[in-house]
């Protein structure tokens, strides 16, 4: 097994280097590292076929419950998480088609109207929209249209856009965290722990609308005096109209319908027993039929690097669950925290969110999942506890850099594509108090809820 | 002139391609497009010319930067980017002009009227070229001329197909140490006449 260790390691820790360098697109990286895992861990060292199978896990497929679990959860095993891959792929297509309709901008127009286009109320507003809309959609999509808009309303009413988009991609992250269809961390968690979309709300929702507080609190005081509309001739001014956003009626109210019925059936799927894949599969299948005459427009716009550099991660994490490797982690973190809860929760989270502020927090998540659950066993803290401790940090920790998250890197190359400018020194100047502000509120929100009360 | 020309200079550091370059400019009587567009795309927003000019012509760093969906963080990759759209929207307006580095070899290969040369030089004469511009001794001069044709290579086999001062990917690449930099313009103001009859 040590043969097996080490070569699982090093196919990991290579892969990361690539996906670093970016010299090679993720998704090869990826793909290649799970093929060397096949040969290389489960066959040449191992030797063992079954591994090979349940890493790939197409069987999944053919289990009931990967479409409808009744009851409590189960969570799905080692290797390649399905349900994950079939939901997010179910949601780019949703997305794609209600970019397309328009439904984004003119969301975004409509709540700058309601407001009277007033500098600071457009800045709290669309953190909020920013928020609510990253609970259900990717950051990505949602950073794309609220930075456009940002920057067309900037340019119009002469306020600083880049602050207001700093603090959007903050709520965008925030906002993804506080539900299991959020962030990918969290859908992996989720999927492969067997929690509902409720279990998130409750949990990582409840200190995300806390942690919201704080920090529409924090950006208005650091960014108040950068609102300032520098215009005051009070010349009548040209507003987009948000009707002009709509590209067609038909789709566009279609889409709203879908979006809606997505947002009932991941809120309701405890109850209803549909599973994220069903979800997933049943809004993809649904804006194909309703979108036909634009489906292959939408079907080019989704993301399949992102999808395929997934399978390839599960493999690759798969090699390293199957060899045992992610079990010497958590033993090591059992000794050092001694069994002390606290000092448990605190690496967890702190270790999650440094990690997540500098390298991709999707292969950390996958990699850490394995690891919590061997913790649990070890030292009996509750799994649910460790869930959700890993999946705040995974998720704002990935907030204090310009690369430890998604929605970053498209809002600063929204900015400087708008020749706007913004790097590490400014990002983090603002951004990582932010992130600190928000894990101490978190750290103690845990502490409290799940150590101190017990509830 | 009646019919569109482009000509695209790439070079080695110290080569004295931009002389060249500013040389063939005024021979034919066309705009030279150098850092001078950094200046035009600061215009258009809310960014210095100096902050641009911080990120010219550099590669991407690793590490400090990440691809999302085809965005990236990398102000390198941001302003190179802007400055290839800006030669595109240059070039497609029918305009003639003298282009230096900025990949324009491979962003312009398109266009039937674009020349592409590579002029580079043998190390002593740059290290003379560089020691004369700079006031620095042969060592300084030889280290600079490295370090900053590392960094042209590295940014232009970064968003270009291909390499780097590969005599395929350009029309004609001459050395400007045997002739001098009028020679050598001489040279090249006759091919492109030649290459111009012919479009």
């Amino acid at each position: 097994m040590l043969a097996a260790q080490i070569v699982a390691t090093v196919i990991f820790v290579v892969m990361f280097a690539f996906i670093v360098t970016e010299k090679i697109e993720r998704q090869y990286v990826s793909l290649g590292c799970a093929a060397l895992v096949i040969i290389f861990v489960f066959g040449v060292c191992m030797r063992d076929v079954q591994a090979i199978i349940d890493t790939l896990a197409f069987k999944d497929f053919g289990k009931l419950s990967f479409w409808y679990a009744a009851g409590e959860g189960e969570g799905e095993g080692a290797g390649i998480n399905w349900a994950t891959i079939l939901f997010i792929f179910g949601m780019m297509v949703m997305v794609e088609g209600m970019a397309k309709a328009g439904f984004f901008r003119w969301l975004c127009l409509c709540i700058a109207k309601a407001v009277k286009y007033k500098p600071t109320a457009v800045f709290v507003t669309f953190m909020l929209m920013s928020f609510v809309l990253a609970m259900f959609i990717d950051s990505i999509t949602v950073i794309l249209f609220l930075a456009a808009v940002t920057i067309e309303l900037a340019r119009l009413l002469e306020f600083d856009p880049v602050v207001v988009i700093l603090s959007e991609i903050f709520c965008a992250n925030l906002g993804g965290s506080a539900t299991m269809c959020g962030d990918p961390p969290n859908i992996i968690i989720g999927t492969s722990l067997g929690y509902s979309f409720g279990d998130f709300v409750a949990n990582t929702g409840f200190m995300a609308v806390i942690s919201l507080v704080f920090i529409i609190t924090y950006f208005y005081l650091v960014f108040r005096n950068k609102l300032v509309n520098k215009d005051a001739s009070g010349a009548t001014k040209n507003y987009p109209n948000p009707s002009e956003a709509i590209q067609n009626k038909g789709s566009f109210i279609i889409s709203t319908i879908i979006f809606l019925i997505a947002v009932v059936l991941l809120v309701s799927h405890a109850q209803t027993g549909l599973t994220v894949a069903t979800i997933g599969a049943f809004v993809a299948i649904l804006t194909m039929i309703t979108s036909f005459k634009d489906l292959k427009e939408i079907m080019k716009k989704v993301d399949y690097k992102t999808l395929l550099f997934f399978i390839g991660l599960f493999v690759v994490v798969g090699g390293l669950e199957q060899t045992g490797i992610l079990k010497l982690i958590a033993d090591f973190i059992a000794k050092i925290s001694g069994g002390n809860i606290y000092i448990m929760i605190a690496i967890v989270l702190w270790v999650s969110a440094i990690a997540s502020a500098f390298v991709d927090n999707i292969p950390f998540a996958a990699t850490m999942i394995p690891v919590i659950k061997n913790l649990t066993e070890i030292s009996g803290v509750p799994l649910t506890t460790l869930a959700w401790t890993l999946a705040i940090g995974t998720d704002i920790g990935g907030s204090a850099t310009p690369i430890g998250a998604s929605a970053n890197v498209v809002g600063i190359a929204v900015l400087q594509k708008n020749k706007y400018s913004i790097g590490w020194g400014k990002y983090c100047k603002y951004l990582a108090p932010a992130t600190i502000i928000v894990m101490i509120v978190c750290m103690i929100c845990i502490y409290v809820r799940y150590c101190g009360l017990g509830v | 002139m009646d019919k569109q020309l482009i000509i695209s200079i790439s070079r080695e550091y110290g080569s004295g391609g931009h002389i060249i370059a500013q040389d063939l400019a005024e021979r034919f009587g066309i705009e030279l497009v150098d850092n001078s567009l950094l200046s035009k795309i600061a215009e258009e927003g809310e960014i210095s010319v100096h902050e641009i000019a911080k990120f010219d012509e550099r590669p991407k760093r690793p590490f400090i930067t990440r691809t999302v969906r085809g965005y990236t963080n990398s102000p390198a990759q941001n302003i190179a980017e802007m400055q290839f759209d800006y030669l595109k929207k240059l070039a497609a307006s029918g305009q003639s002009f003298v282009v230096v580095g900025r990949c324009s070899d491979d962003v312009l290969k398109d266009y039937k009227c674009c020349v592409s040369i590579f002029i580079m030089a043998d190390m002593p004469h740059k290290v003379q070229h560089i020691m004369g511009k700079f006031e620095m001794n042969k060592e300084e001069a030889e280290a600079l001329i490295k370090k900053k044709n590392a960094k042209r290579k590295e940014y232009h086999n970064r968003y270009c197909t291909g390499k780097w001062g590969d005599s395929r990917n350009y029309e004609m690449c001459i050395s400007s140490s045997s002739l001098g930099y009028e020679k050598t313009a001489d040279i090249i103001e006759a091919y492109v006449k030649e290459r111009y009859e012919k479009l």
